[in-house]
């Protein structure tokens, strides 16, 4: 009997001879600049900074505020995860537009607004109709400057912010986040993640006066930004926000992150997971602060993608071929200060951690001494380009992007030039900061896994995920 | 109107285009109307396995290294979404790689590799899903499946879009084969394709395609749901940092009828998806610090990655009113669940304000037009629609909504909800503990984490722990989440 398969494969290469005939070979089009759209940045009088971005969505506009404040300033001991914490207080209201009725203005707009926190920086967004821009820069103009919460709201707030640590601590990524970072760093904030320690989060109702001071600290107009993608005028926003804004006045505070000491030898911690699991392997060596001018962190994410991603060698060695992990990723994210490149491995037996940490640290070395071909290097910073490019298909998505650079360096020209550097980095550069950076006294090992008996409860924590994503209002 | 179904031999190709000339990006939806229900006894998991293995699979030529090596470059990507009805392969790519890409994608669904070692990691992905991920650490979504395995009991509906334990264990290669065979035919697909795609490629789709296999499977009947009888409750045990809470019931309608858009307004009143707009949210998280989130559904909902919109092609001929408790922490769980079927209680007998009714109408006319920004949620949609034999989804909710009356609205609740016959599954520790106080009928009040000084919401704490639930008893249990999905 013929086979069915057989029989269509047949059919398809009979029509694939001919196909293309009609339609195919496309010239690449794009200019130099990876982030294709115009970009207008004004800093009004008071150090607020306005950025709009033109963009083809008809009658939508992603608006924008970004507060360059996140776990990372949570300097005093006993107050992690408070940046996040004060996130849900901005949703409490003012005295011109207490909570209900700030939610009544943006229902009736239909608006999708939120807000998420990282360990660097603070977003608040709102998607709406553009004909609703002047409302929303009353309402967020307003909450900015004139914040005010009772002493009950604020502990209710605290609350649905210990909700948000259950809803995520039933997963071993909130807790190997919360155990690498703990491990890693001994000085500098990243110690703890944005979320915050568990005994944090709980104090939180505790701390309404200092809910106050991190608000004069930081709220602060030369610390934020706006941002403003989709159906604007450039003009006309920088007009309305000297109008609405033009009253925030400076600050004065000026934050110290203690500087994380050199690791000098290797750290491990082994963590028993309540219910059962395969083993879980987290790396995290120290790598460099995010630059758009050096090409350390550049250059690292491009290790990243030659060991990590689907295509990389490594990785169709230990998910593909030999099929000891079913989850593996690593890189650098970007941070202000120096953090760490992590590798998270999920080992399908727990009798192969071993072979597949060596096989880790092995790829590792090799990138010490064996020079990258070049076309390998030219298809990392193709897929880099493109990466990019297709996620930038709603207004949403561009001031996402946007604002991730804003956050880290106040300007968002930073991910043009940090494209750039991809474009020119040489195997050399990748072997230099593979050298510098997969020491391993400066590297710290978490081995998460499940053993019989171990007691319930044992989690805990928030995590990867949340480092990555931010953690969010609602 | 009611969804369209399979297409027989004569019918030519489905196919759903959505052009955007100027736009660089070209995204692919190819469905096809194969889902979990089509699984056969005994190998429940089969389908997910198939979408998976080709998905992350090789063509005749290439193997799944290979494709990978070529797709990397592009930056282009092949995923498949396996859902109860609908299997649907999701591209996208930038169109300066349209014509290399379009390759890759009609070699992997059209000559699927099937590979060996191709098939022994994707059915271990989708054990280690149930097995460790599952059972183990994402108690929210395991809230939810027992929500399905409760409520759909007995229906096609029960099982996981990805099987059982045993249902993976027990696939061979030759059956996914067969299943391919079964499904991948012309009468089931839908092509899709939006964004800066030119026509001709369109024909090489069309001309392509139509090497499949003429026909489609014979749709699998859809009985009525089983009736529930009062409060039904399965408490799922394992070590959980705090008490995850799934309520839901089988309404009978969906997107094809009226009534989903007067039930869609008293819905987003209720609990709309992760805002402060519902009166779930406002009472249990805004006014008591509850939990991170309480909201309300009227189909089956997953939210697409970080928005807090609605992921398309999981649309099913039958549909369930859902309510979702975030995590709350134990002492306070039976209150969260008294709290939401008090609210769902007073929507039915009270309906909404006419002040309610037009804010929220206005809301969701504006609100609704979110939900498509981009091309491939755009074509999504677009595909749902035909799916359900109705105009483009947004397109019918700006048509029905003006239409709309209050009474319409609260007409449509008092047909289709109710919170007397509910399937409830709670995810706790300690759960022969919280059945028996749940059994006993006795106050169940909340612990503040600071107390309250609101007079107001103190009267209606005290309403609320004593607010009787018709818990059916014989219809109580408490299982093992290890025991849970196995087959």
């Amino acid at each position: 009997m013929t086979d069915p398969l057989k029989l269509v494969a047949a059919l398809v290469l009979v029509i694939l001879g001919t196909r293309f005939s009609a339609w195919g070979e496309e010239t690449p089009r794009g200019g130099s600049k990876v982030f294709p759209y115009p970009v207008q940045v004004t800093v009004l009088e008071n150090g607020l900074k306005v950025v709009a971005v033109p963009f083809d969505n008809p009658g939508l506009v992603a608006y924008w505020t970004v507060v360059r404040a996140g776990s990372r300033n949570e300097i005093e001991p006993g107050k992690s995860g408070f940046a996040h914490f004060f996130e849900h207080m901005m949703f409490r209201g003012t005295d011109a537009y207490p909570r209900e009725r700030y939610n009544a203005i943006l229902k009736e707009l239909g608006a999708d607004h939120n807000a998420f926190t990282t360990d660097d920086y603070t977003a608040y967004h709102v998607l709406a109709p553009a004909s609703g821009l002047e409302t929303i820069m009353t309402l967020e103009s307003d909450r900015f400057m004139n914040l005010k919460y009772t002493v009950e709201d604020f502990k209710k707030e605290a609350g649905a912010v210990l909700g948000e640590y259950n809803k995520n601590a039933s997963s071993p990524f909130q807790t190997l986040n919360e155990k690498i970072r703990d491990a890693a760093f001994t000085a500098h904030t990243y110690k703890h993640t944005t979320i915050g320690f568990l005994r944090d989060v709980k104090d939180m109702p505790n701390q309404y006066e200092y809910s106050l001071q991190f608000f004069d600290r930081y709220y602060r107009p030369e610390n934020c930004a706006l941002l403003v993608v989709g159906d604007v005028d450039p003009k006309r926003l920088v007009d309305l926000a000297r109008k609405f804004y033009g009253g925030w006045k400076r600050g004065t505070y000026q934050v110290e992150i203690p500087a994380e000491p050199r690791q000098t030898e290797e750290k491990r911690v082994e963590v028993d997971w309540p219910n059962p699991t395969q083993p879980y392997l987290d790396m995290g060596y120290h790598g460099p602060a995010f630059s758009d001018t050096q090409v350390d962190l550049p250059a690292l994410d491009l290790v990243s993608q030659l060991l990590f991603s689907e295509a990389a060698p490594l990785y169709q060695k230990l998910v593909v071929v030999e099929q000891e992990v079913d989850l593996l990723i690593g890189g650098a994210a970007d941070h202000r200060d120096p953090y760490l490149f992590e590798i998270i491995a999920r080992v399908k037996k727990p009798e192969r951690v071993a072979y597949v940490e060596a096989t880790i640290t092995a790829a590792l070395e090799d990138l010490k001494t064996k020079p990258i071909p070049a076309d390998r290097l030219g298809k990392v910073k193709s897929h880099l380009k493109y990466s990019y490019a297709m996620g930038l298909d709603t207004a949403g998505s561009v001031a996402r992007s946007l604002a991730h650079y804003i956050a880290l360096t106040s300007d968002p020209e930073a991910v043009n030039r940090v494209y750039a550097i991809y474009d020119r980095i040489t195997p050399e550069d990748v072997r230099n900061a593979a050298r510098r950076y997969f020491a391993r006294t400066g590297r710290t090992v978490v081995i998460l896994s499940h053993k019989e008996g171990a007691p319930a409860g044992a989690q805990g924590g928030a995590g990867a995920m949340a480092a990555a994503a931010g953690v969010t209002a609602r | 109107m009611k969804p369209t179904s399979n297409q027989g031999a004569e019918a030519p190709i489905r196919m759903s285009l959505l052009p955007s000339p100027s736009s660089p990006l070209v995204a692919f939806r190819i469905q096809f109307r194969c889902g979990a229900i089509n699984d056969p006894p005994g190998k429940e998991g089969l389908n997910a396995l198939t979408a998976m293995t080709i998905a992350q699979g090789g063509t005749r030529e290439l193997t799944y290294q290979e494709v990978t090596e070529r797709l990397y470059p592009m930056a282009a990507t092949i995923d498949a979404q396996a859902d109860k009805e609908l299997t649907t392969f999701i591209g996208n790519v930038h169109r300066d790689h349209l014509k290399a890409y379009y390759d890759l994608l009609t070699g992997i669904l059209l000559q699927p590799r099937f590979d060996e070692s191709d098939f022994k990691r994707s059915r271990d992905i989708l054990l280690a899903a149930i097995e460790t991920n599952l059972r183990g650490n994402d108690d929210e979504g395991l809230g939810k499946a027992a929500l399905q395995w409760l409520m759909y009991d007995g229906h096609p509906y029960q099982k996981l879009d990805i099987g059982t334990v045993q249902g993976l264990k027990s696939i061979t290669l030759d059956d996914m084969k067969a299943h391919y065979r079964r499904c991948a035919a012309q009468g089931n697909a839908v092509l899709g394709v939006a964004g800066g795609f030119p026509m001709g490629m369109v024909d090489s789709l069309r001309q392509d395609f139509a090497a499949l296999p003429r026909g489609g499977t014979p749709e699998v009947k859809l009985e009525k749901p089983r009736a529930l009888s009062g409060v039904e409750v399965m408490f799922v045990e394992k070590p959980a940092p705090a008490t995850a809470i799934s309520i839901g019931f089988p309404i009978g309608v969906t997107r094809a009828d009226k009534d989903f858009y007067a039930l869609m307004v008293a819905n987003s009143y209720l609990g709309e998806h992760r805002t402060f707009n519902g009166r779930l949210m406002n009472k249990m998280r805004g006014e008591r610090g509850l939990n991170y989130g309480d909201y309300s559904y009227i189909e089956n909902f997953i939210q697409d990655g970080g928005s807090t919109f609605p992921v398309p092609n999981i649309a099913r001929r039958q549909q369930y009113f859902g309510i979702w408790i975030r995590p709350v922490p134990h002492p306070n769980a039976l209150f969260a669940l008294r709290q939401a079927v008090r609210e769902l209680k007073m929507l039915v007998d009270g309906g909404l304000s006419v002040q309610d009714f037009e804010a929220t109408r206005k809301f969701l006319l504006n609100y609704s037009r979110l939900w498509t920004q981009g091309l491939s949620r755009r074509l999504g949609t677009k595909m749902d629609s035909e799916f359900y034999g109705t105009k483009f989804f947004i397109d019918r909710i700006q048509e029905e909504l003006p239409r709309l009356k209050l009474e319409d609205v609260n007409a449509a609740v008092k047909r289709h909800l109710q919170a007397v016959n509910l399937a409830v599954a709670i995810v706790t520790e300690n759960a022969s503990a919280m059945k028996e106080t749940l059994l006993s009928g006795k106050p169940t009040p909340i612990t503040y984490q600071t107390p309250t000084t609101s007079e107001a919401l103190l009267k209606e704490d005290r309403e609320i722990e004593s607010f009787p639930l018709p818990i059916n008893r014989e219809r109580v249990r408490v299982v093992k989440a290890q025991e849970l999905f196995e087959k």
